[in-house]
């Protein structure tokens, strides 16, 4: 309990820390902390708890992000809720790995995830917005792929920090860490 | 214990998140203000330590620069050069300071200054956040017009009572009703879809075909549609094409939103 209350906490810190971190230069893709560190409750934590993580992170993602024009909203808030815990349940799966203490599935899964939650913001606001226009160059992508490969460097910062954490507060996010598989 | 739990767990999840789904727009800007008014204190904060770090690192620049003048030019005294500095420093600082209060005050509408203490984090939008809200005279359902001494810069949306969040005429939603200067054509200008980066481009739409604007020319706010004052500088234009309907202009801001860090925000007229 002590330890989702901390990702929960540093999630909102991420949330506020992303503000001073300017573009990547060039590629001007953002560098996204917050879905690392719900990508690693997602692992850490059992699905219950996930969906906790989910809820706060997508409505405080949507609180903060959601753009408002002429009293409209553009996109309905809460929808980052629903794609967090699509990608949360996704990596959900892939636990049982990550408890036997595949820190590499978090940095991979973060990548990937990160750059699937900028492409469905994309996605989002191109159905929302005249006109309907897919627009795909060069730049669109290294948005998308470079928030995702930002992600994935940060990842194993994020993870053994917040393994360390966990182990602070008694928390043991890998428990099979040392079973032996049975041949 | 928690395989018990998944299933209640998944039927409060999503009733809760339909819950939020179907908040009407009028609670989404309160639920959105609130939360601004919770991490305004921390953007404020973190935005005036950033100053700070700029402050040292530029000081910092200035003092190698010194340095190597100092070398060349073989001066013992690298104190008062030093001191020099500063001083120019903040001679600049206080230039930038009076041009504003000129402009201010010669201004033809009544405007509140603020400064830019967050820039948004999404990758789509163009957005920044100011430190004033409805205490300091915003309306608390925003669309107030927010522009510089040197043109227009955007309009506000999300305000909570000490901070507000500014849309910029280089995101795609923030449209303007606008004229070229010297001729009888009209057109809206938005920004481009992807162009919220380091170089934001805008575009002049739905202009006549014979249009034919020449580059340079200046483009001005036309006052049509009543938040964003007319008169008010937005651009030049960089080139004119003609498109299948249409002509569209790409055009240069005349305010540089990337550096941007004392803004005005139009709350009435000055009369």
């Amino acid at each position: 309990m002590i330890f989702f209350f901390l990702l929960l906490a540093a999630m909102f810190v991420a949330l506020v820390a992303q503000h001073f971190i300017p573009p990547l230069p060039i590629v001007n893709a953002r560098v996204l902390l917050m879905p690392v560190i719900m990508f690693y409750g997602a692992l850490a934590l059992p699905t219950p708890g996930m969906l906790v993580l989910a809820f706060c992170g997508g409505l405080m993602w949507d609180a903060l992000h959601g753009q408002m024009i002429e009293g409209n909203v553009e996109i309905a808030l809460g929808w980052s809720i629903v794609l967090y815990a699509t990608l949360g349940a996704l990596m959900g799966g892939f636990r049982p790995l990550f408890q036997r203490g595949r820190w590499e599935i978090h940095c991979l899964l973060s990548g990937v995830c990160t750059s699937m939650i900028v492409l469905a913001e994309y996605l989002m606001l191109t159905f929302r917005r005249e006109p309907v226009v897919f627009v795909f160059n060069k730049d669109v992508w290294w948005r998308i792929g470079g928030a995702g490969l930002v992600a994935a460097l940060l990842s194993p910062l994020f993870f053994f920090t917040l393994n360390y954490l966990a182990f602070l507060v008694g928390y043991d996010a890998q428990p099979d860490r040392n079973v032996k598989r049975p041949r | 214990m928690s395989r018990r739990l998944v299933i209640p767990s998944v039927i409060v999840f999503v009733l809760a998140t339909g819950f939020i789904l179907f908040l009407s727009p009028h609670n989404v800007r309160r639920v959105q203000a609130g939360f601004l008014g919770l991490i305004s204190p921390m953007l404020k904060g973190g935005s005036g330590m950033e100053k700070r770090y700029r402050d040292y690192r530029e000081g910092l620049k200035n003092l190698e620069q010194l340095e190597e003048e100092n070398k060349r030019l073989l001066v013992a005294n690298k104190e008062l050069s030093a001191t020099n500095q500063t001083l120019r420093g903040l001679e600049a600082e206080n230039n930038r300071l009076h041009k504003a209060l000129e402009y201010r005050e010669r201004a033809l509408f009544k405007l509140t200054p603020a400064r830019i203490i967050a820039r948004d984090a999404s990758t789509w939008y163009s957005k920044i956040v100011i430190d004033r809200g409805t205490s300091d005279g915003l309306k608390e359902d925003g669309d107030q017009a927010v522009l510089t001494e040197e043109g227009l810069v955007g309009k506000t949306t999300v305000v909570s009572e000490h901070s507000a969040e500014v849309v910029l005429i280089s995101d795609e939603a923030c449209r303007v009703a606008a004229n070229v200067e010297g001729t009888r054509e009209q057109g809206i200008v938005k920004g481009e879809r992807a162009s919220s980066g380091t170089s934001p481009s805008i575009g002049l739409n739905f202009l006549s075909k014979q249009a034919n604007l020449k580059s340079g020319a200046n483009i001005y706010t036309s006052g049509v549609g009543g938040v964003f004052p007319s008169g008010v500088l937005i651009g030049q234009v960089k080139e004119f094409k003609m498109r299948e309907l249409d002509g569209h202009a790409s055009i240069v801001p005349a305010v540089d939103l990337t550096t941007l860090e004392d803004v005005f925000v139009v709350v009435g007229d000055s009369k």
